[in-house]
């Protein structure tokens, strides 16, 4: 024990030197075999896996969804604003895409349109006026709700709210609306509970300062608290769409499928996300079908990014307030 | 020791000639937090159109008591009020009281400057809205007049469209001491109203609040007895939850009849 500490004690300089500081590269290090180089590996692995799998699968699609305009020849502008979709009628097919554009669209829209004031007035309700119970009751039974799965929305809409059209609107209750419905029921509790947070986050003092110029309670709400959370709620509206616009399941349950621009929120329609999903089953790996709803799922991928990018400037913007 | 706080202190605007008339009364007020008595039977007459300190280490429950003052501890659950605040011949405490109009005759001022993220302009109008002023030109004047009286006008003029957050500390603190003004209160309370800014931005707002006690009655706590013996009329001092000591600040502080007073204003505790 005692020659032991003699000895460290006696150690030369260079080789104090050596332990702190660690002359090897980068990635000599992330191979080094020790549990904390271990750890590091593990996270950039998977980090870096992350990074591949989006740029594979965005790749992938857009090889993909390219094929129809390149090897099948089909004109990209006709495809995106054609409105007559016959893949299969044997002379002459034709793709246009443009009423499941519009028909992803519509719902997402509507179905925004739907969710937003419900969706902020819980958002509300728990965060501003009933806070221990809104905690307590209200928030676990947000998460349970954005825990069912999208069949079991699609299932509701199919049993109750497609009969409920179908008796006070006429035609077969599967229309636009009643998608539109049904998916703003869905995106309801993610666009609460992410409101929920970003009325949370606004500082107290701003809620002081309100009382303290002789705010009512509602006129704090309305004037100061909802302008300030202003662009994290509308980041929460935006997630919803997204999660809306990528909704196949529920929709193509209650939409009627119809690939027509509907002449009203009471026709029956269909979307990007319906079609593939309808379609995708009866085709053959590079039919001109095949690929032309390979185009489909890249345009959906766009506009996803699209949402993407208008969630992260909003959430910019709001920083820099 | 007290010789020597003479030196350091200085009294320059704080002789009181005549007693001036009461305009809240304070009896017997007792605040709980729960079960913790922070603020223990307190008596204390606020003289109107006067600056009155109240001083006294953290904890004292000198905040507690300003925040009773104008209701803002209704917003806390646990808080309980006992006793009488008599004002305008009613009493504050009163369960019945409209606290939004109480509020809107007493105005506050926070420790942190917390103007509303929105434009200059809009944070003077926003009071005034909320009472249901809607006449363009009322708000304009009121804006203008509101940020003439804090000095701030000639700084920002230019810049009404501006967020209030663009401001410095100092600047904030003067707008949300302007917000108070929008809507013609009689009573101003100042929650250490100086103590996040820097020594420029401080003398700044003193000398603002002389100026505003010609027209309005004001209530301030402070953690620095030299802002107190600068400004106030009346110096308060609580300890452990008591007010231990009341009267015109220059006989407190030169004069004090209590030990532990004398034992705070020398820098003995605290």
């Amino acid at each position: 024990m005692k020659i032991g500490k003699v000895v460290t004690d006696a150690a030369p300089a260079s080789r104090n030197r050596s332990k702190l500081i660690n002359e090897k590269g980068f990635f000599s290090r992330l191979t080094d075999r020790t549990s904390e180089s271990r750890g590091k590996l593990l996270i950039y692995g998977s980090a870096l896996l992350m990074i591949v799998a989006v740029t594979a699968i965005t790749l992938f699609l857009t090889i993909q969804g390219l094929r129809s305009f390149v090897v099948d020849r089909l004109n990209f502008w006709t495809f995106i604003t054609g409105t007559e979709w016959f893949p299969d009628r044997a002379k002459n097919p034709s793709f246009g895409a443009f009423p499941f554009i519009f028909g992803s669209m519509a719902v997402t829209f509507l179905a925004a349109l739907i969710a937003t004031p419900i969706a902020i007035g819980t958002a509300l309700f728990m965060a501003e006026i009933a806070k221990k119970w809104g905690a307590k009751i209200m928030q676990p039974v947000i998460e349970i709700l954005v825990g069912i799965p999208s069949v079991v929305y699609g299932l509701i809409g199919l049993s109750i709210v497609v009969p409920f059209m179908r008796q006070h609107f006429g035609g077969t209750g599967f229309n636009l609306i009643t998608g539109a419905i049904v998916v703003g029921i869905m995106i309801l509790p993610t666009v609460a509970s992410i409101a929920a947070d970003s009325i949370r986050a606004v500082p107290d003092s701003l809620r002081q300062a309100s009382y303290a110029i002789g705010a009512t309670k509602w006129q704090t709400i309305w004037r100061v608290v909802i302008p300030a959370a202003g662009s994290s709620l509308l980041t929460a509206i935006i997630l919803g769409m997204s999660r809306a616009f990528g909704e196949a399941l529920a929709v193509q349950m209650v939409i009627g499928n119809v690939g027509k621009i509907p002449s009203s929120i009471l026709d029956p329609s269909a979307t990007l996300t319906t079609i593939i999903t309808l379609s995708m089953g009866h085709t053959t790996t590079g039919s001109l079908l095949n690929d032309a709803l390979w185009s489909l799922g890249l345009i959906l991928l766009l506009i996803s990014y699209v949402f993407i990018v208008i969630i992260r400037f909003i959430g910019k913007k709001g920083e820099k307030r | 020791m007290i010789q020597m706080e003479k030196n350091i202190v200085s009294f320059t605007n704080n002789t009181v000639t005549k007693e001036l008339p009461i305009q809240i009364n304070v009896e017997n007020v007792n605040i709980f937090y729960g079960d913790n008595h922070a603020v223990k039977d307190v008596n204390l007459p606020i003289h109107e159109k006067s600056i009155t300190a109240l001083i006294g280490p953290s904890g004292c429950g000198k905040s507690t008591f300003l925040r009773t003052v104008n209701r803002m501890n209704d917003l806390i659950p646990s808080a309980r009020c006992e006793g009488t605040i008599s004002y305008k011949d009613v009493n504050i405490l009163n369960p019945k009281l409209d606290v939004v109009q109480l509020r809107k005759e007493i105005g506050m001022v926070f420790q942190q400057p917390n103007p509303f993220p929105k434009s200059i302009s809009e944070n003077i109008q926003l009071p005034l809205r909320f009472a249901g002023v809607r006449n363009k030109k009322t708000l304009k004047d009121a804006t203008e007049d509101c940020l003439k009286q804090v000095g701030l006008w000639d700084e920002v003029k230019d810049r009404l469209d501006r967020s209030a957050t663009s401001l410095s500390g100092g600047q904030q603190q003067r707008l949300c001491i302007a917000r108070a003004l929008a809507l013609k209160p009689d009573v101003i309370l100042l929650d250490e109203p100086t103590s996040a800014l820097d020594p420029v931005s401080s003398s700044k707002i003193e000398e603002l609040l002389l100026e505003l006690k010609n027209s309005y009655t004001i209530i301030i706590v402070t953690h620095n007895m030299q802002q107190a013996a600068r400004i106030a009329d009346y110096t308060a001092f609580f300890y452990q939850g008591e007010l231990i000591e009341f009267g015109q600040t220059r006989t407190l502080f030169t004069n004090p009849e209590k030990q532990s007073t004398s034992d705070y204003i020398s820098g003995r505790f605290g």
